[in-house]
């Protein structure tokens, strides 16, 4: 019997791969089933509103109304200034300003207009926005005893949404690259790594090709400018924020992705691991969409991912050339996390000659 | 300087592949570690290479030159032979170009230079993997079964080459389990079984006893050894 016998064979060939069928039968359903609890809406119902008063006439009571009304659709964030919500507007901290005129309770008054601000180049806002202001419009208008107008803003550059997509795929490539060709090539290099270790040390190679493929990451960068040049897009890939927020996401992932497949000794579970990191990294970096779409959880996930800010950072720079100065904080954050991912490198290649 | 190898033990998980070894690679020696599978030799070679940490004991190296020639042969199979030898030139540093065309003329490796490595048939594989742990002209150089898959001409060459190379003061350990083509070369002999060093002494001091050769010495050795495991067992 043939089939018996090749199917035993199938039988003895799980028994010895146990741990990466348990893997990818077990562990990966498991969490592909629990990662669905972070999509539960396909509208924007948290996304976080600056709320700020127009002058100081404005009362706190005005401004509890108000927040009370837009919570049903936003996540809202009282500020003190204009300036200061703006600046948070920029950084993607939140996706629209509403700013709160004075005397808004009061029955007199024939012109409280609210001014709701949205930035142009956050494209996948742009369109949900137009209906929100109705529905504030309308909210407020039955709420508030002042005669209530609600003016739509868009602050420039008003970006479409192939220009918005760039930045986007742009990040989605080295993502792809640090965690699927970095250890495809890792892995190769199990081969020679014998020889390797006796004229190097694996700290060596591995740092070798993180500066070699971080370079290399140059190239992606070029062929998105060139393309959007071609395209004729308002998309600058060569912004110096662009390219340091880029290559120091590459290298967080990459030394991360490395660190995997020393740990797993070059094996097939080592370049598992890694496929699930990057889905992870991809679905919750909110590379696309602003926070507050999909669900609150999965805003207090993305949150989390320093890719998230280098996205940002990213976008920023190629679509709205904003100022670096603007990102600091972030972009220290970036290199700090970097850091650790390096240290963390270093320590996975102690531990496999430790280990050895 | 010899390369001082003392009380060294390996454990892996609950198996001891080395136990309680110590021998000396003295400069210039043409020295050959026998063993049957499984005595502990490639344990040992990994150890002098620091691939493998010692769970005992120490191994002490003295500043010099080490190269290294291993039982799978080691390059990157993507690139030609010629790229392998331009890597690891590169990575070891210092390779003259008059040394490099000697390995090339005394491996006939010369024609492959051009072939993706991981196309060369088990011959040329090995002379490639000779020829990257020569590059370097190592003062001390450990061979793991480096005659594997070579043609009888090809053996020839390559012992004849080893051991002139051996006498301008360098200094090899091979490991094997056959020592036949190595008898007529060797220095010293050292002999490993399941991970115990049961004989080192130089060539001339062996005393073969009834038999004609080292092989048959070793072989001997190794069976009466394990007649006396079997019936310890019993």
């Amino acid at each position: 019997m043939s089939l018996r016998s090749l199917l035993k064979k199938e039988f003895h060939w799980s028994k010895h791969n146990v741990a990466a069928l348990l893997f990818i039968l077990l562990v990966l359903p498991s969490f592909f089933a629990y990662t669905s609890v972070a999509f539960e809406t396909v509208i924007p119902r948290d996304a976080p509103m600056a709320v700020v008063a127009e002058n100081d006439e404005v009362t706190e009571n005005d401004m509890t109304i108000v927040e009370g009304s837009v919570t049903a659709f936003s996540d809202p964030v009282i500020v003190d200034s204009e300036q200061q919500a703006t600046r948070m507007l920029r950084r993607e901290a939140v996706y629209s300003v509403l700013v709160v005129p004075p005397n808004i309770t009061d029955a007199n008054n024939t012109n409280a207009t609210f001014t709701y601000t949205v930035d142009g180049s956050i494209v996948p806002y742009k369109e949900p926005s137009k209906a929100l202001r109705n529905v504030m419009a309308f909210q407020f208008d039955s709420l508030l005893n002042a005669d209530i107008t609600v003016d739509r803003q868009v602050l420039t550059p008003d970006n479409t949404l192939s220009e918005y997509l760039i930045p986007v795929f742009l990040m989605a490539i080295l993502m792809l690259f640090a965690f699927t060709y970095v250890p495809y090539n890792l892995a190769q290099e199990a081969e020679v790594l014998d020889r390797l270790r006796a004229e190097s040390s694996l700290e060596a190679v591995v740092g070798a090709k993180l500066i070699y493929f971080t370079t290399l990451m140059l190239v992606p960068i070029l062929v998105f400018q060139g393309a959007a040049g071609v395209l004729d897009y308002a998309s600058n890939a060569l912004a110096p924020g662009a390219i340091l927020a880029l290559l120091l996401t590459f290298v967080i992932l990459a030394a991360l992705s490395m660190a995997v497949m020393v740990l797993f000794r070059f094996g097939t579970m080592g370049r598992f691991v890694n496929v699930i990191l990057l889905i992870a990294v991809v679905g919750f970096s909110g590379l696309a969409y602003p926070v507050g779409y999909f669900s609150t959880l999965r805003k207090t996930v993305v949150r989390l991912f320093p890719t998230h800010y280098a996205m940002i950072v990213t976008r920023s720079s190629m679509l709205k050339n904003l100022d670096l100065s603007l990102f600091t904080d972030w972009v220290v954050g970036l290199v700090a996390v970097a850091l650790v991912a390096l240290v963390a490198l270093k320590a996975s290649s102690v531990y496999y000659r430790r280990t050895s | 300087m010899p390369i001082t190898i003392e009380n060294v033990r390996k454990e892996y998980g609950s198996v001891v592949a080395v136990d309680d070894v110590s021998l000396t690679v003295e400069a210039g020696d043409f020295h050959c570690l026998i063993g049957p599978n499984g005595s502990g030799k490639t344990t040992m070679f990994r150890m002098l290479l620091g691939l493998t940490n010692p769970t005992d004991g120490s191994i002490s190296i003295p500043d010099a030159a080490v190269g290294c020639g291993f039982q799978e042969p080691n390059f990157y199979p993507t690139l030609t032979v010629r790229e392998n030898i331009d890597v690891f030139a590169s990575l070891v540093g210092g390779v003259a170009d008059q040394w490099r065309e000697t390995l090339l003329e005394e491996l006939r490796l010369k024609r492959a230079l051009e072939r993706t490595a991981g196309d060369l048939s088990g011959g040329f594989a090995r002379k490639l993997d000779l020829v990257l742990s020569l590059l370097k002209r190592p003062d001390y150089l450990f061979l793991d079964e480096p005659l594997g898959a070579l043609d009888d001409v090809s053996k020839e060459r390559l012992l004849a080459f080893l051991n002139a190379y051996t006498e301008d003061g360098n200094a090899i350990l091979v490991s094997t389990h056959h020592i036949d083509d190595f008898e007529q070369y060797v220095d010293r002999v050292s002999i490993m079984h399941d991970g115990d060093l049961v004989l080192d002494s130089t060539r001339a001091e062996v005393d073969l006893g009834r038999y004609d050769t080292l092989q048959e010495y070793y072989v001997e050795m190794v069976l009466e050894r394990e007649g006396a495991a079997v019936a310890l067992d019993g």
